[in-house]
């Protein structure tokens, strides 16, 4: 089952982006692309030119692709958590890397912003790992999947501060610094065309099955718990993204570091002290 | 199934105002909103040339932009398609010799659709693409050519005149 779940992660994914570009239009009271969107974008750009900076610059995309694979992939086996967040950070920094190795300034800009995401997101995710750590005496998420209470009922503040920072992560409104479209149209991504932008491309689906199996974290050995959070994280991430404007890169750096860091961090306190 | 199919699937756009009004733009940005809400056909606004398929401009060419809009071309990666949206853009419109106007966008890169109207109806930008995307659906990857025009004086004359000359400094013969 997760062997399927990971061999298919790329196309799970596809779909759900899919299905969120046509919740998303509903919202907006359009009727939206088809559910198999995302794969006719994806085929039509296997049929473009390539157009490529330099070959380090495309290395590096589809490195990004590669090693976010593998970090899901460790999650999903039941991994050390530390390790998965650290697979997880070695693969952005790999297309930020990409973004600075091309002379584009928006490709700069992106990557920047990129690095400063990183920056924000990073120490919420390793202080839920810690506190999941204290409850279950082990880093790893197998002991989390197979724990006989739900972590949610443990944890509550948490999984707060999990879904402040999942915007940031799936590059969404209000914290969709990184990507912003009408700004800086896609920062990091912006110099990749062709069957090389598909990597970057289809790393974004990846990274949706990575957020939504961190979600499932906290449903620990429950699985309708588990499908009932993740539905409700997918709509409120997309009424989030429907509802606001973008904030700065520095807003979003000290409202995630003040409100979600703080809110995982008393978390792990009432986590030690119980 | 061959892979052009998709082309027609997934027409990603790449608008460009060359000096217009804004007439018309605000027309194009009107397609993607709620009423006649273009994403249905798979379409972007990606403001991005190294992921697009269709270049959309609007406006008369003028002298400073140019240069920006053989470079916006040329950036595009094959199978691609021009669409002119109103008047201006096919022709020069109401800014036609005016001393800072060039004429239409035809002068410097291949267009494959005009649409007309000044200010371009939503509808008739919609038809103009479906007809961009069964053109896009034929077009092979080596069909397309761009005219580099840095430093060159403009000359009265024809638009093909204009062309021959611009191609004559890439090539001499
Ligand atoms: S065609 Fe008309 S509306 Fe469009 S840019 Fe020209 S003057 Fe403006």
């Amino acid at each position: 089952m997760r062997i399927l779940l990971i061999v298919f992660a790329p196309v799970i994914g596809g779909l759900i982006v899919g299905f969120e570009r046509i919740i998303r239009a509903r919202m907006q009271r359009r009727i939206g692309p088809p559910l198999f969107q995302p794969f006719y974008d994806f085929l039509k750009l296997a049929d473009k030119r390539k157009m490529m900076v330099h070959s380090s610059h495309a290395f590096l995309g589809l490195m990004h692709f590669i090693s976010l694979w593998f970090a899901l992939a460790v999650l999903l086996l039941g991994g050390d958590l530390i390790l998965v967040i650290f697979l997880h950070l070695l693969s952005t920094s790999l297309l930020i890397l990409a973004g600075f190795s091309t002379r584009s300034v928006f490709s700069h800009l992106g990557a920047n912003r990129t690095a400063i995401s990183v920056l924000a997101y990073e120490p919420v995710l390793i202080v839920i790992a810690v506190s999941i750590f204290m409850l279950t005496g082990s880093f790893t998420a197998a002991s989390v999947f197979s724990y006989p209470a739900p972590l949610l009922f443990k944890m509550p503040l948490a999984f707060i501060a999990l879904l402040l920072i999942l915007p940031i992560k799936m590059k969404k409104s209000p914290f969709d610094v990184a990507d912003a479209h009408q700004e800086i149209t896609g920062g990091v991504e912006l110099e990749f065309s062709g069957i090389f932008y598909e990597a970057v491309f289809t790393a974004k689906w990846l990274d949706y099955i990575f957020c939504y199996t961190l979600v499932y974290l906290f449903a620990g050995s429950n699985v309708t718990l588990g499908i009932a959070l993740i539905g409700f994280v997918f709509f409120f991430t997309n009424a989030l993204d429907n509802s606001t404007a973008r904030v700065n890169y520095k807003q979003m750096l000290r409202f995630s570091l003040a409100v979600s860091f703080s809110l995982a961090f008393v978390n792990l306190i009432i986590n030690i002290l119980l | 199934m061959k892979l052009s199919a998709f082309r027609k699937k997934s027409p990603w756009i790449l608008h460009y105002n060359a000096g217009g009004c804004n007439g018309c733009d605000i027309e194009i940005l009107a397609c993607l909103a709620p009423k006649y809400d273009i994403e249905r056909f798979g379409m972007i606004n990606t403001g991005n040339p190294k992921q697009s398929d269709i270049l959309l401009v609007t406006g008369p060419v003028t002298k400073r932009s140019r240069e920006r809009l053989v470079e916006i071309y040329s950036q595009m990666p094959e199978p691609k398609v021009v669409v002119c949206c109103g008047v201006c853009a096919c022709s020069g419109g109401v800014f036609r010799d005016m001393y800072n106007c060039e004429g239409g966008v035809d002068q410097f890169i291949p267009v494959d659709v005009y649409v007309c109207g000044c200010g371009a109806r939503p509808e008739q930008i919609i038809d103009g693409v479906v007809e961009a995307l069964s053109i896009l659906e034929k077009k092979t990857k080596a069909m397309e050519e761009t005219v580099q025009l840095k430093n060159q004086p403009v000359n009265e004359g024809t638009q093909l005149n204009r062309r021959n000359t611009a191609a004559a400094i890439i090539q001499p013969q």
